[in-house]
């Protein structure tokens, strides 16, 4: 309840009121009455009613000649109303926005600036050619104008006609003003001035060269630096990332004047100050390294205190910048160490961070992180903890040393043993970690006892990268496993439901030990796979292991095949390829950062969209409408499609299983007289199995082929 | 670019949205919805960057809101629009006190305003609200001026776009005061044997300023890195065989009023400030520290019948210090009723919703030690799974005339160099939880 006085003012103020309310029902004869009533205030209550049902997304553009009658007012507020509406229908119904051209242009030249803006940035906004002519004297003079803010607003709208009519825009000359406007001794006019000429520059390159602007203008840039708003900051800083430094000696001046912003509490001012200083940092002689990285660190660990989603863009960035520059942040573990009360996306990522940022050499350190894992992996999170035991065992292989990796295969064996829920995940770490020690004895012993006392695998293990897992491990150690025989044949019966992992794993296993196994387990496979697997993959390559099989005087060649040791996996990190992290680095901070796309090199297919309306026919307009965003769909939809093609898109996948497949199916590719086949199935094995992930052991093989 | 703000009711459902580029299609926003629902059903990882058919979704959630900033390029500054994003919402709090649906409805029409002076052309124009306030004065400027004259008709403030852009000419207060609060935040992970496994303090110097005219203030604490050499007597004030009182502060942040190429270069805090409260400044410290209430919990299971659990809380402060709305609040089986407790001090109770027990001290003395004793039921029936409650336990507090890494302030400076007024700094200082104050059970 408010106080007595108030109450009473709002009393008399309503039974003072003599101009009649507007209902709520929105209904379109009240309005339109209410719009064009004798009393102010009545006028200005229809306005915000009828605001609130466009709000709603009811159509109430047959009022627009009735509320085009208020724009006329001293009232500023009922005013932004008005414009508010028009605005809105500017992109739906242009042809509507004609009438109301009289009042933009005298509107533009309002003694009050605040309407000086309005009117020029809802000029700018209407799609219809009649509107752009009318344009071009209020655009100039208020490029001109002696108010800042108007002059902010103006430089913009110049990139706004660009993109409804490059034509005209480029007719009117307004671009040379546009280009004059990055000298304003105003810092937001020159940050504005540099983002709308970025914004040209995107939609057609040849119109202004932006790069030798930016070179002409470094000076200014840096100077307006220290004075503007912290968006004004992040537009100038990144038009300074695009200046290529003369020699190491600017290189170095452009670093100290910049990164003091490494201190500045916006985040994103923060991203784009480090993408500054890490393009000019390899310019410079290096002399101070450890200072140079202790600042970055700071910079980037300070992020960790933001909003998640500004973690988020951190976590991803920090791992391009961890690929170039492994050193920085070593000595800031513990600020990744997962909160109970962060995000999932965020502990996810923190994972992989501290994953990565462990120091193989550091045994403290090392042991630590193994602690703080097991922790997690208790945790109840499903993807959580399976992310965390997948990097237990990426812990175990990076640091390599034969003890640690016991040590955390226990962790793991523990795991598998108190939790059900686990086997699936704790099966493939340790299979990885196997891979890892290659002939440790006592390793593959103990998991392959306790993973031998299962019962009915076939149905404990419910994900295909496990079962493929286990039935390698039962193809390495035949010896170790009791009741070999019918575990396999569990598996094969169950061969035509199983995804194409498992089945690739069940048909090379069946294959190395069918010396072991009684003879229609073979035969039984084969045909499985080669008459009822519609995935092409599994059934070349059981073409071909039959036809090795059935070829003559083989014994060699299956020998060979069968006792094939795959070779060591040393990493299990992916990384990018050296031409992607580059690439990468010089986008920090943008969407293909996070999503580790770099945009492509190729012109990014900019359709200038033409909206602008021509005739007045509502009818053709629609069709306009229509074809353009079908149209915008269809780039989208070919543009999604190359970026998902692209080789070097790092998916985390970490199913390393599939190359020791491959490595065993590169043996058997030795022979001459099959080597074609094999090749095409090996590159499509590759294709499918791991999508274009480029880690060191796929080169190997690429290699050795 | 931002081609369009969006902001969207918990189903995702668009209310109010403002589009600044015809880029997108208007449907591109009705996609999002079940956008979210397949990805939720798939998985709970859902990170706050979604793609679809070339369109980009970026949000943030607030109360029950998403806002959701739509963009079609991937040159797109991801974290420009984050840090965007949550300006928005932190300024329509500004103006609306919560920012949520039905607050959201109610106030269209000063959203749109907002986001159109906030955001032009999807380029992120001025965020800062007492600015804004200035100029955008929706509500409160029919009331008030319309009684007055057409005299005061909204105009952009001269200070909008002058260098010191977060401040207008022309503030009076009849006492020029300001006031200063050094807040420390403790986060800090134990586990149960009381073995610290890591701690931070995340410091804030939040300056609340109710100054005249175009005060310029220099502040000096006793950090190592920072010289607080007084200008007047070219005196340096640490290094006077005090070695033991400074702290070295790591990772600061400063509010955009610093001037930063001056603290760059001769390491002075020096600053115009905005008019009210905002953060000055901001830093981390990783030097270790022994817990300031630590608690030692015990917990029991029978399985099938009831849980038991002791604690003893200990303040490990200074006898003088004293701890204040202490609470610590430890998690039970979900299926866990009927409690009783048994207890020195405060106040307990069972907060079903979630899942835990709170026992809640209202000052609680240095050195001082209290312990309780819970014991609730267990169902009966489903005894095969093993109770999952891995929580960890959380403690709140409150400690004031304290800072555990050592700060201090040794001057606040203020110069009008017009009015020349008289001004009185105050400072505060208090320490608290950060809020991942956490003992883990094993």
């Amino acid at each position: 309840m408010p106080p007595l006085d108030k109450r009473i003012k709002k009393f008399i103020k309503n039974s003072l009121r003599v101009a009649p309310r507007v209902s709520n029902k929105g209904e379109l004869a009240e309005l339109r009455a209410a719009l064009v009533s004798q009393y102010p205030q009545t006028r200005k209550d229809a306005i915000k009613k009828t605001i609130q049902q466009m709000t709603l997304s009811k159509d109430v553009s047959s009022l627009f000649p009735d509320v085009l009658k208020n724009i006329a007012t001293n009232d500023v507020e009922q005013k932004k109303l008005v414009y508010l509406y028009v605005m809105n229908y500017a992109e739906t119904h242009p042809e509507l926005c004609i009438l109301a051209v009289n009042t933009f242009v005298t509107d533009a030249q309002d003694p009050n600036p605040l309407i000086r803006c309005m009117s020029i940035r809802t000029m700018s906004m209407i799609r219809v050619d009649k509107i752009l002519e009318y344009v071009e004297t209020p655009l100039r003079r208020t490029l001109q104008d002696d108010n800042a803010y108007v002059r902010k607003t103006a430089v913009i709208c110049v990139a706004k006609l660009f993109q409804l009519n490059k034509e005209l825009c480029i007719e009117l000359g307004v671009l040379e003003d546009l280009v004059s406007a990055l000298d304003d001794a105003n810092p937001m006019v020159v940050a504005n001035a540099t983002a709308a000429l970025t914004e040209i520059n995107a939609m057609d390159s040849s119109v202004v060269n932006l790069a030798e602007l930016i070179n002409s203008h470094v000076s200014q840039f840096l100077l307006a630096l220290n004075e503007c708003t912290e968006w004004a900051r992040i537009t100038i800083l990144g038009a300074l990332a695009e200046y290529n430094a003369r020699d190491s000696l600017e290189a170095q001046d452009i670093i100290d004047r910049v990164s003091a912003h490494l201190q500045h509490v916006n985040p994103a001012v923060v991203l784009a100050t480090i993408q500054v200083v890490i393009k000019n940092y390899s310019r410079t002689e290096q002399q101070n390294p450890k200072a140079f990285m202790n600042r970055l660190s700071s910079a980037l660990v300070s992020i960790m205190s933001t909003p998640p989603e500004m973690q988020y863009v951190a976590l991803r960035n920090i791992r391009i910048i961890l690929e170039k520059y492994p050193e920085v942040l070593t000595k800031e573990l513990r600020i990744f160490y997962v909160k109970f009360n962060d995000p999932l996306y965020i502990k996810i990522e923190k994972i992989d961070i501290l994953v990565r940022l462990i120091d193989s050499t550091n045994f403290k350190q090392c042991n630590m992180l193994l602690v703080e894992l097991k922790e997690y992996a208790m945790e109840f999170e499903p993807e959580f903890v399976s992310r965390a035991i997948q990097g237990l065992a990426q812990l175990g292989i990076k640091y390599s040393e034969e003890k640690f990796v016991a040590k955390t295969l226990d962790v793991l064996l523990e795991l598998l043993e108190g939790h059900e829920n686990l086997k699936d995940d704790c099966c493939v770490a340790v299979c990885d970690l196997l891979r890892h020690s290659v002939g440790n004895d006592t390793m593959a012993n103990n998991v392959c006892s306790v993973l031998n006392s299962w019962s009915s695998v076939e149905s404990t293990l419910t994900s295909d990268a496990a079962k493929c897992n286990y039935i390698w491990l039962m193809g390495q150690y035949p010896d170790k496993f009791t009741s070999l025989e019918s575990k396999l044949e569990a598996f094969v019966q169950e061969f035509p439901q199983e995804e194409p992992l498992t089945q690739t794993s069940i048909l090379m296993t069946v294959v190395r030990l069918h010396s072991k196994l009684s003879g229609n387990i073979l035969q039984n496979v084969l045909e499985l796979a080669t008459n009822s697997i519609h995935e092409l993959d599994v059934r070349d390559m059981a073409i071909l292991y039959w036809r090795c099989l059935s070829v003559s005087d083989s014994e060699k060649l299956i020998e060979e095949l069968c006792s094939s040791v795959s070779p060591r996996i040393e990493n299990t990190l992916d990384q990018f390829s050296a031409d992607v992290l580059e690439k990468l680095l010089t986008e920090l901070s943008t969407i293909s950062s996070i999503l580790f796309k770099p945009k492509s090199d190729r012109n990014t297919s900019y359709v200038q969209r033409q909206y602008v309306v021509r005739g007045k026919q509502m009818d053709e307009l629609k069709d306009i409408a229509k074809t353009e965003i079908a149209k915008t769909m269809n780039d989208d939809v070919l543009l999604d499609f190359d970026d998902d093609d692209d080789e070097s898109n790092p998916q985390i996948s970490g199913n390393n299983n599939a190359l020791d497949d491959l490595d065993e199916l590169f043996d058997f590719g030795s022979v001459p007289s099959n080597s074609a086949n094999v090749d095409q199935g090996m590159k499509n094995l590759n294709i499918q199995t791991q999508p274009a992930k480029k880690t060191s052991n796929t080169q190997d093989l690429l290699d050795l082929f | 670019m931002v081609s369009g703000i969006y902001f969207c009711d918990i189903k995702g459902r668009p209310i109010l949205s403002r589009r600044y580029r015809d880029d997108i299609p208007l449907s591109a926003i009705d996609r999002f919805a079940p956008l979210l629902a397949d990805l939720e059903e798939e998985s709970s990882v859902i990170p706050p960057c979604l793609n679809h058919r070339g369109i980009q979704y970026l949000f943030i959630e607030h109360e029950d809101l998403y806002v959701v900033a739509l963009s079609t390029s991937l040159a797109t500054n991801a974290a420009q629009v984050f840090t965007f994003l949550h300006k928005l919402v932190e300024a329509l709090g500004d103006y609306l006190k919560t920012v949520e649906e039905e607050s959201v409805r109610d106030n269209f029409v000063i959203i749109y305003e907002l986001l159109d002076e906030m955001m032009d052309y999807g380029i992120p124009q001025i965020t800062e609200t007492k600015m804004l306030k200035q100029y955008i004065t929706q509500k409160s400027f029919k009331l008030i001026k319309a009684v007055k004259k057409v005299k005061a008709t909204a105009r952009p403030p001269t200070g909008l776009t002058n260098s010191v852009s977060w401040r207008a000419d022309g503030i009076t207060y009849k006492k020029n005061e300001a006031f200063l609060d050094i807040v420390e935040s403790i986060n800090m992970v134990m586990n149960q044997q009381g073995q610290v496994l890591r701690s931070e303090i995340i410091g804030q110097v939040i300056v609340r300023s109710r100054l005249s005219g175009m005060p310029d203030l220099k502040l000096g604490i006793n950090d190592k890195g920072i010289f607080t050499r007084d200008p007047e007597t070219g005196e340096s004030q640490v290094t006077a065989g005090k070695k033991k009182s400074s702290a070295e502060l790591e990772d600061l942040k400063f509010h955009q009023c610093v001037r930063l190429s001056k603290f760059e270069n001769e390491k002075i805090i020096t600053f115009i400030p905005p008019d009210g409260e905002f953060e000055l400044m901001s830093y981390r410290l990783t030097t270790p520290v022994k817990p300031l209430i630590w608690c030692d919990v015990n917990v029991q299971v029978h399985s099938k019948s009831r849980i038991e659990i002791h604690c003893r809380a200990k303040a490990q402060i200074k006898k003088k210090s004293v701890a204040n709305n202490v609470e610590i609040l430890i998690p039970v089986p979900d299926d866990a009723d009927t409690p009783s407790f048994r207890y020195s001090h405060g106040s307990i109770k069972w907060v079903p919703e979630k899942n835990a027990i709170l026992w809640k001290i209202r000052s609680f003395y240095g050195g001082k030690e209290y312990s309780m004793a819970a014991q609730m039921g267990l169902p009966s029936i489903n005894g095969v799974e093993k109770p999952k409650f891995k929580r960890p336990v959380q403690v709140k507090f409150q400690i004031p005339y304290f800072t555990t890494s050592g700060i201090q302030v040794r001057y606040l400076k203020i110069n009008e160099p017009k009015l020349q007024y008289k001004s009185y700094p105050w400072v505060r200082y208090i320490t608290q939880n950060g809020d991942d104050y956490t003992i883990r059970l094993n």
